[in-house]
């Protein structure tokens, strides 16, 4: 699509992916600006989530590169990927059920092997959790197990959780399925307070009127492969987004 | 809370300190015996709940690595005149350290696999070992058997210097277990048990603590093998590495409750000692079986999590009823909800 850039912050570039007979990815690129909230569309199928694992090293590209923070990540493990600053959220918010709320954060700050035998949540931790559950709301459940907690507050507490290790790019897989347009809005509300500080954002997301407020530029992606990216305003009116959409 | 924090270490002090005093009471050999076995048990589930209940990784061979440490006794002071007596305990913490660095590449191979296959993995290595204690009978004496020279100890009290050192390995493993609890190690690996693939994820040292846990976990359990072997003095491959020992130490978790302190211990009090007292009230048939069987399916039919989990439950909900009805004038409201707690 566009020419390697300089100020991309990830740089997809001619990826694919098969399982079996079914190509997911087909020569797919993306690149993501420093300091932008991309979102990634598409219709269902059309290998996002897929993107989503071989960006974050869980699944492995059969061809093509990566890279991040101009550094080549195409084979890269979802663990360096994570302590060099590229979080991702999943579709279904995965938390774990029998940790508090507080060790939920804790456990997603990527310690070192020394600070294994410290205590569960120690000095070093408390000032960090505490800030980031005063942000997220969730300070009057922080001793909560996570199993307690509404599904919304599970993805509000998944979120909060992969901002433990100050990341550069945050990846939120489908940030509103499922949650009440109160919180919605609490999430939009979230992003965009972390952009202005500096995080770049890449979202998949099929709600639209979401993307549309918050996301610039948009990524359409249709059977594996980028058919578009630009502005929000365009996409609508593109007409090879439209048949992507309604099949035509 | 002060309280409630000082029970924990109050109940140790208390469960250890009975231990430590019963011997002086004079006990009858056979209970002494059962006790000595009770205790190998114990720590066994101890370090077994180490890997299969805090990591979630289910190992069905860890009877493998509890031959091996009898085996490793057994070659060390086979040909050995024994003075003290004492000496073979003296070898255990290197006993623990050889088996657990044994487990380091087994780990790292078999810790790639999760859940049924990885205990399917495991009972192999349970049978590659059986089947090298039967054939390796330059080393382990095959089918014939190998044997140690008895301990000199006094008849009188014979068993009390495996029961004390047991008792100690038990405080062991409770205590790492503990500190599992209370660390990141803990932390970690409820992480891996709960999601190991969101762990990976997120920077959470998946593979060192997975290692770690497997590692003491068969250390523990070489020991306790290198203690059995010297107790019998004479061993042979179908005993040292009997897949009932691990079928037994598994239920003993499940039994007392996976992923707690005290689940494995009381598990392995309740099983043991009641497998113990039915084969010796049922005889020699295999009678006694039917009945441990029906010990711990009535158990695990009324508390599906293992008792100490299902009691936690029960007292948790309790006090939360508790505390939904403060408003109410507690006195009249309470005898009526326990009551009712108590049934269900």
């Amino acid at each position: 699509m566009s020419a390697p850039n300089k100020s991309a912050l990830l740089e997809v570039a001619g990826v694919s992916r098969r399982f079996g007979s079914v190509q997911a990815l087909q020569d797919a690129s993306l690149s993501v600006e420093q300091n932008s909230i991309t979102a990634l569309i598409g219709p269902n199928g059309s290998g996002k989530t897929t993107l989503f694992n071989v960006i974050t090293g869980y699944l492995r590209a059969d061809s093509g590169h990566i890279r991040f923070d101009g550094h080549d990540v195409t084979s890269a493990k979802p663990a360096m990927l994570y302590r060099h600053g590229l979080s991702r959220t999943f579709q279904q918010a995965r938390v774990f059920a029998d940790l508090t709320v507080a060790e939920n954060l804790v456990v997603a700050g990527g310690f070192s092997v020394a600070r294994l035998f410290g205590g569960r949540v120690d000095r070093h931790d408390r000032e960090r959790v505490a800030e980031l559950l005063g942000e997220f709301g969730l300070s009057h459940v922080a001793d909560l197990y996570a199993s307690e907690l509404s599904y919304g507050q599970r993805k509000l507490l998944e979120f909060a959780a992969v901002l433990m290790s100050r990341p550069k790019l945050v990846m939120l897989d489908e940030p509103t399925a499922g949650v009440n347009p109160v919180l919605i809005e609490t999430m939009e509300r979230h992003i965009r307070a972390l952009h202005d500080a500096g995080i770049t954002f890449l979202i998949v997301e099929h709600d639209m009127n979401f993307v549309m407020r918050l996301c610039d530029p948009v990524v359409v992606l249709d059977q594996g492969q980028e058919i578009f990216a630009g502005p929000p305003d365009a996409v609508q009116t593109n007409p090879a987004v439209v048949d992507a959409y309604l099949g035509a | 809370m002060s309280t409630r924090r000082a029970i924990g270490p109050t109940r140790a002090v208390v469960f250890f300190g009975v231990l430590v005093a019963l011997p002086a009471f004079g006990l009858a050999h056979w209970v002494i015996n059962m006790l000595v076995f009770t205790l190998m048990f114990a720590v066994m589930s101890s370090a077994w709940n180490l890997l299969g209940g805090f990591a979630g990784y289910p190992s069905l061979g860890h009877v493998a690595f509890f031959g091996i440490g009898a085996y490793a006794e057994v070659l060390w002071f086979g040909h050995h005149g024994i003075t003290s007596g004492y000496e073979p305990f003296l070898l255990l913490p290197l006993i623990g350290i050889g088996v657990a660095l044994l487990g380091l590449p087994i780990a790292a191979i078999a810790m790639r696999t999760r859940a049924d296959v990885f205990a399917i993995v495991t009972v192999t290595l349970l049978f590659v070992v059986q089947t090298l204690a039967f054939n390796l009978r330059g080393l382990t004496g095959g089918a014939q058997g190998a044997s140690i020279a008895a301990a000199p100890f006094p008849a009188g009290y014979y068993e009390q210097p495996f029961y004390f050192v047991l008792l100690a390995l038990l405080a062991v493993a409770m205590g790492l277990t503990w500190l599992t609890m209370r660390s990141k190690v803990g932390l970690s690996l409820a992480a891996v048990r709960a999601d190991e693939d969101k762990a990976v994820g997120i920077g959470v040292r998946v593979q060192t603590v997975k290692l770690l846990a497997f590692c003491v976990s068969v250390g523990l359990t070489g020991m306790v093998g290198g203690i059995w072997a010297y107790y019998e003095g004479f061993i042979y491959p179908q005993f040292a590495v009997d897949p009932l020992i691990t079928v037994a130490i598994v239920l003993m978790t499940f039994l007392g409750g996976r992923g707690t302190l005290w689940g494995p211990v009381v598990g392995a009090f309740i099983l043991e000692m009641a497998q113990q007292y039915l084969a010796y009230s049922l005889g020699g048939s295999q009678l006694y079986l039917i009945g441990y069987a029906l010990v711990f399916l009535v158990i695990i039919l009324l508390m599906p999590r293992g008792i100490l989990p299902s009691i936690q439950d029960r007292l948790r909900r309790r006090r939360r009823r508790r505390a939904v009805d403060t408003p109410f004038p507690a006195t009249a409201r309470e005898p009526a909800l326990t009551g009712q707690g108590e049934r269900t």
